[in-house]
């Protein structure tokens, strides 16, 4: 198809402002998917997402549009995701577009993603054409949000679409708009080939499908093709489009995007951000890629029940098969044995990967709690990273430790800012900037990213009754004084507790984790002391009370079978415990350190 | 051959609020057709019987059956009871006077347990028993008139609402009554009982700690064995059927929903009063539901029942602990004491039974 009758397209939008269902909508319009084949949401494809209302994997949809010109219009619908854990995803999306959509819902207004998302658009220089959501609602306020949106972009409000994706109003405005507003490819069809990847997933039965967004030139199914960062050559196996089933086209040329089969074996082989040129008939240079994804959080994941240590490492296996952001390795800790490390792009993905472990492949997990990663200098010279509180070494041999702080950008009304900034005190924030946003403040502060690993989500949202919203990107490493702080159960450490902190919080946290565990480790058959150590220093201690009475009191003929059960069943409990030494211990203590540093009255189980 | 037996009388007046026993309330017409029933199981059983040592009516609420049913039953039992055997019979205070304890006597019967629960008024409410405090005084008392050869008190602890000087008045009350024999239970509040469905919960497990402790030590002051983890005797008024039980010997049960252990095999009867009278009246026997005891669950078992008495378990009859490497420790840690062929749990490791056994024993 030539290219002027070409538009590549993203939706950028906050989570909940409606971008699947006008994304929905819009195959619908355009005949995609009938009524009757129209499950909620079709882009959102696992589970998970629909369950959390979040896209995690970017995809690419081929829809044809008459618009009110006469002419049909190939739109190229991709995918962004809405989540701040997956904002490199977003970029990618970004590049194989000309224009997004930028949705708002009319009722809350911008959001602190969708700030963010909308300057890597206008990084990218894309089309921007806004949209105001969900104007059905009665809280709509389509004036005030219209005009901050128009203000944000730097257009005239009058360009500002207003829509309802779920009773379909205005959605036809969109695709003409879409037509009219935004450019088309403008790429060389008779240059060598220049592919982008933006995305990849693997498929059990056809090996790793990659989506391509072609600039220049064109290639077709049997054609060798060569990603020019890796040099690693693969076969152009089947070639199409989605529609948003796949369609085998056996060709793909300029402006368009599109998959690719591979018969790769893993997502890791083919390198989202690369790009694909012809092996007879290479490209002289690649396209700009984007920033390598590093992850941020790490934890440790292990088995509940030693036997399945295999079964984890399979399942982790085939979770990178589609995940090139995760990764993993081996990992033995005394008290829960062996297991893996794995490194997260945020937390939201941590919990996605855990739920995914346990759901899909039917694992009962322990996890420890989270950890960025440190960089240290020893006494020796030597720099080390650790992403573990057992990889520290002992403080003598420790000259200077940095972690990574990152810049928040918080979005909240007027009446939350207090809130936000004593929030953002309390976890070592560093105060920045604030500006008014609409009717709101965008605070920034720079943070800790150990800090906001563990409750800091949560608590932002209860502390301000869920309006505030964040953002934040990696703003480097600062030194820090930092100390490891043991947790000793019985007086032996457990490693899996330790955590690394600031100094001056190591008290208040060691004291509040030891009396969370307390809490938390039911009674044992002896009296077991808690202890919170900083350098071989007793700092706080508790003590597990011994158990004084646990028999059942009637046992005759009839009971006996009754009573053996009864021993089967709290066996059972057991096995849901991990015996660290001779004390049982459940699997939320591991989870008790996530719960610290706030205040006393925010006790609020996570999610 | 089997020389324990169980029959079970299940007719009760109402049902308590605890109950999850098999009971039948409002039947009163069948317990003709019940004993007839019962008549016949035991012919189809009666050759694998004897001699019996010691038989045991339990309920349900036995006393309804009035004297002469019992006693019809007993003379059935009779070719096949040794001599000086234990014979008991359960009795619910409210349906016994000094006549029907006379007659009960006449029967043979030579021990009777009296369900009294507590003397405390607000309690038996909150328990829905039928009967009142005075009426539970003089029902043991007539008992003891009677002539039986042991007198038993049932009673309970940890009752929703208790207080410790409730507590301490049914021990003292207990003690007045100067009976042969005590079982103090702490209550269970099963799943699908009044209790249960009220939402009641259990005392904490301190409260329910020094309840324990204090009822052993007072009773035990008083001259009475704590032989076993709830039962409390007189020297020589030990139940010898219970502690069969205790000592994984086979026992046969008789009537609705009974439980028999024979020859490494269990079975319950049916426990629906119709399917029961049905099917014996047609085979001789019950609708049954059988498990067979492996090797190794009848050594749990036997660590289980033996580590309930006061009494060194033979480690020779019971067979060896799973984690034998436990039992240092545990002995260390001041819960039992090992010699060779025999462990006994301490005095502080008889409250915590079952986490003992959860160390020494794989229950899975």
């Amino acid at each position: 198809m030539q290219q002027d009758l070409i538009r590549n397209f993203c939706i950028i939008a906050h989570i909940d402002h409606g971008k699947s269902t006008l994304a929905d909508r819009i195959l619908q319009l355009t005949g995609a998917v009938t009524g009757r084949d129209m499950r909620e949401q079709i882009l959102d494809s696992m589970d998970l997402e629909r369950e959390r209302g979040i896209t995690i994997k970017a995809q690419a949809v081929r829809v044809f549009y008459t618009a009110a010109d006469g002419q049909t219009y190939q739109l190229n619908l991709i995918d962004t995701p809405g989540h701040v854990d997956f904002s490199y995803e977003v970029s990618r999306s970004l590049a194989a577009c000309e224009g997004a959509l930028l949705v708002v819902d009319a009722s809350q207004g911008i959001e602190a993603q969708t700030l963010a998302n909308t300057y890597l658009a206008v990084e990218g220089d894309l089309e921007l054409i806004p949209v105001l959501n969900k104007i059905d609602l009665p809280a709509a306020d389509p004036e005030l949000h219209g005009r901050a949106v128009a203000e944000l972009i730097g257009v005239d409000p009058s360009s500002v679409l207003r829509i309802s994706a779920k009773t379909g109003e205005g959605v036809a405005d969109v695709l003409e708009a879409i037509v009219a507003r935004i450019p088309p490819p403008h790429g060389d069809p008779e240059a060598p080939v220049r592919a982008l990847i933006f995305d990849s997933v693997y498929d059990q039965y056809r090996g790793v499908v990659a989506f391509v967004r072609v600039v220049d030139g064109a290639f077709t199914k049997g054609d060798r093709l060569v990603a020019m960062q890796t040099g690693r050559e693969v076969a152009a196996e089947e070639v199409g489009v989605m529609t948003p089933t796949m369609l085998s086209t056996g060709r793909l040329a300029a402006g368009e995007s599109g998959y690719l089969i591979t018969g790769l074996k893993s997502v890791g082989d083919l390198k989202v951000g690369d790009t694909l040129t012809l092996a007879r008939r290479p490209a002289a240079a690649p396209l700009a890629g984007y920033r390598e994804v590093k992850p941020m959080v790490f934890c440790g994941l292990f088995p509940l029940d030693a036997d399945d240590y295999p079964d984890l490492r399979d399942a982790l296996e085939k979770l990178s098969l589609n995940d090139a952001s995760l990764q993993w390795e081996p990992e033995t800790s005394q008290a829960l044995g062996f297991g893996f490390r794995c490194g997260f792009l945020g937390l939201l993905h941590m919990d996605i990967v855990r739920e995914r472990l346990e759901r899909e492949y039917d694992l009962e997990l322990l996890a420890t709690t989270p950890n960025v990663e440190y960089q240290l200098t020893t006494t020796g010279g030597e720099e080390l990273a650790v992403r573990s509180p057992v990889e520290l070494p002992p403080p003598t041999n420790i000259a200077s430790i940095r972690e990574p702080y990152v810049r928040c950008a918080i979005l909240v009304p007027a009446d939350g800012v207090g809130a936000v900034m004593q929030l953002c005190q309390e976890r070592r924030g560093q105060y920045v900037t604030m500006t008014p946003i609409e009717q709101r403040q965008q605070i920034i502060y720079d943070l800790p990213l150990a800090e906001i690993v563990t409750d800091f989500y949560d608590q932002l949202k209860s502390r301000t009754r869920g309006y505030a919203s964040l953002d934040y990107e990696l703003a480097g490493y600062r030194e820090s004084p930092l100390v490891k702080l043991d947790i000793l159960l019985a007086g032996e450490p457990v490693d899996a507790l330790s955590m690394i902190v600031h100094k001056d919080l190591a008290y208040g946290r060691g004291k509040a984790l030891v009396e969370r565990l307390r809490e938390t480790i039911p009674r044992q058959l002896f009296e077991v002391p808690i202890q919170a150590a900083v350098g071989g220093r007793i700092i706080a201690r508790e003590t597990i009370k011994a158990r004084r009475k646990d028999v059942l009191a009637k046992c005759y003929g009839g009971d006996i079978s009754r009573k053996r059960k009864l021993l089967e069943r709290q066996k059972e409990g057991k096995k849901r415990m991990k015996q660290v030494g001779n004390v049982e211990v459940p699997q939320e203590a591991f989870l008790s350190v996530l719960t610290l540093g706030s205040s006393s009255d925010s006790h609020a189980a996570r999610k | 051959m089997v020389r324990h037996l169980y029959v079970h009388l299940p007719f009760c007046a109402s049902r308590c609020g605890y109950c999850a026993f098999v009971v039948e309330v409002g039947a009163l017409d069948r317990r003709d057709a019940y004993l007839a029933a019962l008549r016949a199981e035991l012919a189809s059983e009666r050759g694998r019987l004897g001699p019996l040592e010691t038989i045991y009516l339990g309920g349900g609420t036995p006393t309804l059956m009035r004297p002469h049913r019992v006693a019809a039953l007993l003379e059935d039992l009779a070719p096949l009871t040794a001599a000086g055997a234990e014979i008991s019979i359960e009795a619910n205070p409210e349906t016994v006077d000094r006549e029907a304890f006379a007659r009960l006597r006449r029967t043979g019967i030579t021990r009777v347990s009296i369900g009294a629960q507590s003397f405390q008024p607000e309690l038996l409410a909150a328990l829905d028993r039928g009967a009142r405090p005075d009426q539970v005084r003089r029902a043991v008392t007539c008992a003891k008139r009677a002539g039986f050869r042991s007198v038993s008190v049932d009673l309970l602890f940890g009752v929703p609402g208790q207080t410790t000087a409730q507590l301490e008045a049914d021990i003292d009350e207990v003690l007045d009554l100067g009976v042969d024999h005590i079982s103090w239970y702490e209550l269970e509040i099963k799943p699908e009982t009044a209790l249960a469905r009220l939402g009641a919960r259990p005392p904490d497990e301190d409260w329910a700690a020094d309840a324990y402790e204090a009822i052993v030590a007072r009773l035990e002051a008083a001259g009475y064995r704590w032989y076993e983890t709830a039962n409390f005797a007189r020297p020589g008024h030990e139940c010898q059927h219970s502690l069969a039980y205790w000592s994984a010997r086979d026992y046969l049960g008789l009537g609705v929903g009974a439980v028999s252990t024979v020859a490494g095999r269990r079975w319950r009867n049916t426990p629906g009063l119709s399917a029961y009278l049905g099917q014996v009246s047609v085979d001789g026997v019950p609708a049954r539901t059988a498990e067979a005891l492996d090797a190794a669950t009848s050594r749990r078992e036997r660590w289980m029942l033996g580590l309930r008495l006061d009494r060194p378990l033979d480690t020779a009859w019971a067979g060896p602990p799973d984690h034998p490497e436990a039992l240092d420790r545990l002995e260390a840690g001041g819960l039992l004491t090992a010699a060779p062929g025999r462990v006994a749990l301490t005095r502080r490791g008889r409250f915590v039974q079952n986490a003992v056994l959860h160390e020494l024993m794989e229950y899975a």
